[in-house]
């Protein structure tokens, strides 16, 4: 980088810094300064999320267009509507006094009534249907005026990646279906399950060590950026400090890291 | 008073769950109308529902501060925290940037709350690579069965396993696009039973679990 | 099994992750057929089109999604498309504002023209009804308290039915699956994934149901989409550190798992 950082940018910089070591340094051990990291990240996060709420909810949603509503046509009924969320909202608050908390029930009945009725069509719909449908693949299809079963196990939608996935989904169905024991036959579908369970876990697996390792790389990517002389090596000096730190309260053992939060 | 505190709750369930259910097959304007006003006031309650869960915080670091239980310290810490970014936050009307220029709480959002929830979980990479090394043995059929699913997968996800050994790259195509698809749509099909089981146990107040605020449900 | 202090894997792993990022060794990145799926789909789309980027995720997922969202904003900015960005994160508010306006300077963009940044808004599946319903219902103002009704790219656009193309890029929960049973089931519109590698594996039977036409999964998925649209990136860049890390992990799989074999057949010998 050339030229001079903003003061605000270079600040940032070190403050950044600090607080990804104070959080790495619990690879070392539970200890104070990944304590106060741990605390800043939660204030911090509550702090935004107030703010954020307010302004979007009670603002941008609800104070906002109700006025203009009212302001336009202030007799109209219809302009008044907004105040039915805005009750049934308040409504959820008095869970807060206990003389009174049996009001909440109404507002979580509206709000919990609502979602349960939204989500039957579309969850048969989407997750069960539809799947369902994808699972019933034809097995043999009509090419070049002759019928054909495709062995290409690199298509998906192949007829052996067919049978396949129509043998998975049964299998797997089948295992955690526990109204009837599993023996004989029963066992050894449901040990098939277990079988593309196992391979499909192990993917899992997998899948998750790259994203783990992917979000380390990120926070890396962030400290070699900001080790620079532009910035005024935080990296390096923050490092130092921490590992100081954590020798200083390891030998003089300041505090016990017994579990209080 | 029975009334309102039992029944009037389960009616006012039973009749909105019952509504909007039949209002995805009625396409008339009244039907779409009424969803799409509730939808609207649902984000406005859901705003109401999130301070809940924040109040309930305040309450138990405020408590550990007054009574100076271990480690109230951090909850001060979480406090300051919290009333810094809320006094700036405001301060700038909510916004992070203005005039295409940072605000203070955009300051404070880039360069605390983004590196401290992205190292908070990015700590994991070290702990999933111990937990491999401890624990992931080939004990049984099955469990060798997973191991070596997921060491295919972790060599024909990145360039260097797709470059030493280039079969891994159509095994792992072939384990995600066909068996761990078969496996997911399995349990996806069961859960989503079992979730339009719940739901229709709620609309008809059979599972009241949800009420709670108070003794009688 | 031989005990090595966890502490000494630690250090193997930082190792591996530090030096490539520091001296990269640069192997290509091949394209899997649902990266490519949604990279011709937006190819195809006309200029004008409506393509809706939701950033359904916070920091702790940044270096996964992040680098999609910037491969997939620039594709779509050269494409002249008409972005509409919003996010159902709440923590991942200020972030989404961040990436956006930061690709759209660099592509020489107009908020209120090009594109628009509608920001948070809570209720996850009633919001997603709520959009399809009446988009200036669900978001009477822009992120920057701007009004939507009347801006220039949202002409035409009334709500979810007149979006030519979604993706969404999801961590978790209030992502994908949402936008698919609450939007595209009854509001029709084309949609695409990208995720983190956690939820990827959850993601392919829609993938393959058709309910997504795409899914970029991932730091790999993402660097696979910079090398589509000729553009290297941070993905491009932390693949070579992914390689090594995915390496030290099985060779510490295959040595736990050589020891245990070793002395269980010790134990096992002498009987």
């Amino acid at each position: 980088m050339s030229g001079q950082l903003p003061t605000a940018m270079v600040l940032g910089a070190w403050v950044a810094t600090g607080l990804t070591l104070l959080i790495f340094s619990f690879l070392y051990k539970d200890n104070p300064l990944f304590k106060v990291g741990e605390h800043l990240y939660v204030g911090v996060s509550v702090g935004y999320s107030v703010v954020l709420t307010y302004y979007t909810v009670f603002n941008r949603l609800l104070s906002v267009p109700l006025s203009k509503e009212i302001a336009e046509k202030p007799m109209a009924p219809g302009s008044y509507v907004l105040l039915i969320p805005a009750l049934l909202g308040l409504l959820m608050w008095a869970r807060f006094f206990p003389k009174i908390a049996w009001l909440s029930r109404i507002s979580f009945a509206f709000v919990v009534g609502f979602g349960s009725g939204v989500a039957i069509p579309r969850t048969i719909s989407s997750y069960i249907l539809k799947q369902i449908e994808d699972t019933v693949n034809p097995l043999i299809t009509l090419l070049n005026g002759g019928l054909s079963f495709s062995m290409n196990f690199a298509v998906p939608q192949s007829g052996i990646n067919t049978i396949i996935l129509v043998i998975g989904v049964t299998s797997v169905l089948f295992y955690f279906f526990f109204s009837i024991e599993h023996t004989g036959p029963a066992n050894a579908v449901a040990r098939t399950g277990i079988f593309f369970l196992m391979i499909a876990f192990g993917a899992a697996f997998g899948y998750t060590v790259m994203s783990r390792m992917s979000l380390l790389i990120g926070r890396f990517d962030d400290l070699i950026a900001y080790s620079s002389k532009d910035f005024g090596y935080p990296t390096i000096i923050l490092l130092g400090l921490i590992i100081f730190g954590l020798w200083y309260w390891q030998r003089h053992n300041i505090d016990k890291p017994e579990g209080n939060s | 008073m029975i009334f309102f505190r039992r029944q009037l709750p389960l009616i006012i369930t039973f009749l909105m769950g019952a509504m909007f259910a039949l209002q995805y097959y009625i396409p008339h304007p009244v039907s779409e109308g009424a969803i799409t006003a509730v939808s609207n006031w649902m984000q406005i309650i859901t705003g109401f529902a999130m301070i809940l869960g924040i109040a309930s915080l305040f309450h138990v670091h405020f408590l550990k501060i007054k009574r100076q239980v271990p480690g109230w310290g951090y909850s001060l810490i979480l406090y300051l925290g919290m009333i810094i970014t809320m006094i700036v936050g405001f301060a700038s009307h909510g916004d992070t940037t203005i005039d295409g220029g940072q605000t203070m709480f955009g300051w404070i959002y880039d360069y605390t709350m983004v590196p401290l929830q992205a190292t908070m979980f990015s700590i994991l990479a070290f702990f999933i690579a111990s937990a491999a090394y401890r624990a992931f043995r080939a004990r049984s059929r099955e469990a060798a069965v997973l191991l070596s699913a997921a060491v295919v997968v972790m060599m024909g996800r990145v360039p260097l396993g797709q470059f030493l050994l280039p079969f891994t790259w159509d095994i792992t195509q072939w384990l995600l696009n066909v068996v761990n698809s078969a496996v997911r749509r399995a349990i996806l099909i069961g859960v989503s039973m079992g979730a339009v089981a719940l739901s229709i146990k709620i609309i008809l107040g059979i599972e009241r679990s949800y009420l709670g605020g108070g003794k009688d449900h | 099994m031989i005990s090595i202090d966890r502490r000494i894997i630690f250090l193997l792993i930082a190792l591996a992750t530090l030096l490539p990022l520091l001296h990269p060794f640069g192997l290509p990145i091949k394209v899997s057929p649902e990266v490519q799926v949604i990279y011709d789909y937006i190819e195809n789309l006309p200029e004008g089109s409506v393509f809706l980027l939701s950033f359904d995720f916070d920091p702790s997922s940044k270096p996964e999604l992040e680098p999609q969202a910037i491969a997939l904003l620039r594709h779509a900015f050269r494409k002249n498309l008409r972005v509409i960005g919003m996010t159902h994160w709440l923590p991942g508010t200020a972030l989404a504002d961040s990436i956006f306006s930061r690709v759209a300077a660099e592509t020489g963009k107009k908020p209120g023209k090009d594109y628009v940044f509608l920001g948070w808004s809570p209720g996850a599946g009633s919001l997603i009804i709520s959009m399809g319903q009446d988009l200036y219902k669900a978001f009477p103002t822009d992120y920057y308290k701007n009004p939507t009704k009347g801006m220039p790219v949202l002409e035409g656009v009334r709500n979810l039915r007149d979006v030519n193309y979604l993706i969404s890029l999801a961590a978790g929960s209030a992502g994908i699956e949402m936008w698919y049973v609450f939007g595209k089931d009854k509001y029709r519109f084309e949609m695409g994934g990208g995720s983190t590698g956690v939820i990827a594996p959850g993601l392919y039977p829609f993938l393959r149901s058709g309910q997504i036409n795409g899914l970029i999964g991932g730091l790999q998925g993402a660097a696979e989409y910079e090398t589509l649209i000729a553009r290297n990136g941070t993905a491009i860049a932390g693949m070579d550190a992914q390689s090594a890390t995915h390496m030290v992990i099985i060779i510490l799989v295959l040595l736990c798992n050589l020891f245990y074999f070793i002395l269980r057949n010790e134990k096992e010998g002498p009987m």
